[in-house]
């Protein structure tokens, strides 16, 4: 409906030209805008909630138990998160590396199995975990078991970003360095790492993202004393009904997500995250 | 997959001669550096789920005692289950319909006359944080006394109606999965030169025409890719029938797998619906590659 009102008038009704295009114009931007409002409503709506107690007056006082009760759950949040994006950036940029500067054979067979994972439903996944952490790893209900769900998880969405930076960045930097006396552990420090540096971020930011909200796989697979705080909002919702508190910590999450999201736009635009989870 | 000419191969192992005598060869090097995402993939990936497999043909938790192998499971699956996989397929079908018809215009309007591009993009990324916090979000709104309450009331709209409803279900469920849409199009029409819809428009084409003749052909392979992603995604939804939606949502295979296999202990058959997910999954996702000019870069 929109798509038919853009489109510039038609010579007959060139009198009325201007209205009409003003007119397409003002429906297409606030189609746009409407969207834009449903994307944020949720979010707001929240906010809106654990600012206010059931009486209808405006305090601050739900977001005590975020750094209270719920500090335990933040911190194991941010633990897990930060050990997942050390752990895939140490097995993503090598394999990175060894998939576009390699010759190997069979390069698409290994890249589509090590993104099984990907396109595996979070359920299938859980389920398949806590099996196998149960009666085959014997490691069920540890962190050890939470960050190994997500990095097998996320690591694919280091890799393609890495990749992509990786094919973008000429061989001439590299060769140039090689010529001049440079090792190659010295190269790929120096030279090649830093003009990576926007994919490995992007692989960083896609990787945060997810994990800090994950709470799907964790609901499988997580126990009493590994309960992330993504997790901590569902088990709310499922046996203390819709309370401030719960919606506080929701509101928390939300906002350390996209102020990093902002920040990541910031410094390095949205250029290397086409074709990945986010836009 | 790479795109370094053979001669620059020819010219790299020269330099590297001297290091060769360290690592037997490229090729030797090159497997160590991938060796453990390899090893990871297969560990936490691969055997996790060829393990669910082998648990899905034996009856009941008897895996773990003494097996008794049968395919009863999936019999199972087929027959008692048929309505939790069509209400799944169907509840993700409608939804990426929804995100098709109206992701379309979204797209478009995006690609060709909106400046603050970098905005929209940013502010596409809040359904991203996860169908949790969407699902939530959206029962507040529609709480009898929710924030929007007094808006609602000035329309004369009965919002808590639609609390537990197939409608929120799938209203969250599009929402959820709207960015995926509106990128996978927006990526195609990109590549649509503007001055072929200018060229229809000339020749004296309506703009409805327009669409079905030009757009819609050359916009095509995004409208699959896209489709196909928000339904993969869409099969394997869980948080918005949970906290929005009625029993019959909530009897999504996600669901119904949490259930059978962590609260009644029935693995085999947790693990048959499990692995019936993750069928349908992969067929949609190898579709979708297809489809998708290898945003994935195999």
């Amino acid at each position: 409906m929109a798509v038919a009102a853009a489109s510039a008038p038609r010579i007959e009704n060139r009198s009325g030209g201007f209205s009409l295009r003003w007119l397409g114009n003002a429906l297409a931007h606030g189609y746009v805008w409407a969207w834009l409002a449903i994307f944020a409503l949720p979010f707001m709506a929240t906010l809106a909630y654990s600012l206010r107690t059931p009486d209808g007056i405006w305090t601050l006082s739900a977001y005590q138990y975020v750094f209270g009760s719920f500090k335990e759950n933040l911190l194991l949040s941010v633990q897990t998160t930060v050990i997942t994006i050390v752990i895939n950036l140490l097995i993503s940029v090598p394999a990175a590396y060894a998939i576009v500067r390699y010759p190997l054979p069979g390069k698409s067979f290994i890249l589509s199995a090590l993104n099984l994972s990907l396109y595996t439903p979070a359920a299938v996944m859980g389920v398949s975990l806590v099996i196998a952490y149960a009666f085959l790893f014997r490691i069920p209900q540890t962190m050890t078991g939470l960050i190994a769900a997500y990095v097998v998880g996320t690591f694919p969405l280091m890799l393609v970003p890495v990749i992509v930076a990786l094919r973008d960045l000429p061989m001439v930097f590299e060769e140039a360095a090689r010529t001049l006396g440079a090792t190659r552990m010295q190269t790929f420090w120096r030279v090649e790492l830093p003009l990576l540096g926007p994919g490995i971020s992007a692989g960083i930011l896609l990787t945060f993202v997810i994990i800090f909200n994950e709470f799907l796989v964790t609901l499988f697979i997580a126990g009493p004393s590994t309960t992330t705080a993504a997790l901590r909002v569902y088990n709310l919702t499922r046996t203390a009904g819709f309370q401030p508190s719960t919606a506080a910590l929701a509101t928390t999450m939300q906002l350390v997500s996209f102020v990093v999201v902002l920040l990541f736009f910031r410094f390095f635009g949205s250029r290397y995250l086409k074709g990945t989870y986010l836009i | 997959m790479t795109h370094a000419p053979a001669e620059v191969a020819i010219e790299y192992e020269i330099a590297d001669a001297q290091e060769r005598k360290r690592f037997a060869s490229p090729k030797l090097r090159g497997f160590m550096l991938l060796a453990p995402a390899v090893v990871v993939a297969i560990l936490f990936s691969i055997i996790p789920l060829a393990y669910l497999f082998q648990v899905s043909l034996t009856q009941d938790s008897s895996f773990f005692f003494t097996a008794e192998y049968t395919a009863d499971n999936y019999r199972e699956v087929f027959t008692r289950y048929r309505s939790a996989i069509v209400e799944t397929v169907y509840l993700a079908s409608v939804s990426s319909v929804l995100d098709l018809v109206f992701g379309y215009p979204f797209a478009y309007i995006l690609i060709r006359k909106i400046r603050y591009r970098e905005f929209v993009r940013t502010m596409m990324t809040f359904p991203l944080f996860g169908p949790l916090y969407l699902a939530f979000g959206l029962f507040y709104i529609l709480l009898p006394n929710g924030p929007l309450g007094p808006l609602f009331e000035m329309l004369g709209i009965n919002i808590a109606r639609y609390l537990f409803s197939t409608g929120a279900v799938l209203f969250s469920m599009a929402v959820f999965t709207f960015p995926f849409m509106v990128m996978n199009i927006g990526a195609a029409l990109s590549n649509v030169d503007p001055m072929l819809e200018e060229a229809a428009r000339t020749l004296g084409a309506k703009p409805w025409q327009t669409f079905t003749r030009v757009l819609f052909p050359l916009s095509w392979s995004g409208i699959v890719a896209g489709f196909l992603m928000c339904f993969g995604w869409n099969l394997g939804v869980f948080a918005q029938p949970q906290l929005l939606g009625s029993p019959k949502e909530q009897a999504v295979l996600s669901i119904q797998m949490f259930t059978k296999g962590l609260v009644q202990f029935n693995y085999g058959l947790a693990a048959a619906l499990g692995i019936l997910l993750m069928a349908m999954a992969f067929a949609v996702t190898w579709a979708s590659l297809r489809f998708s000019r290898g945003a994935l870069g195999a």
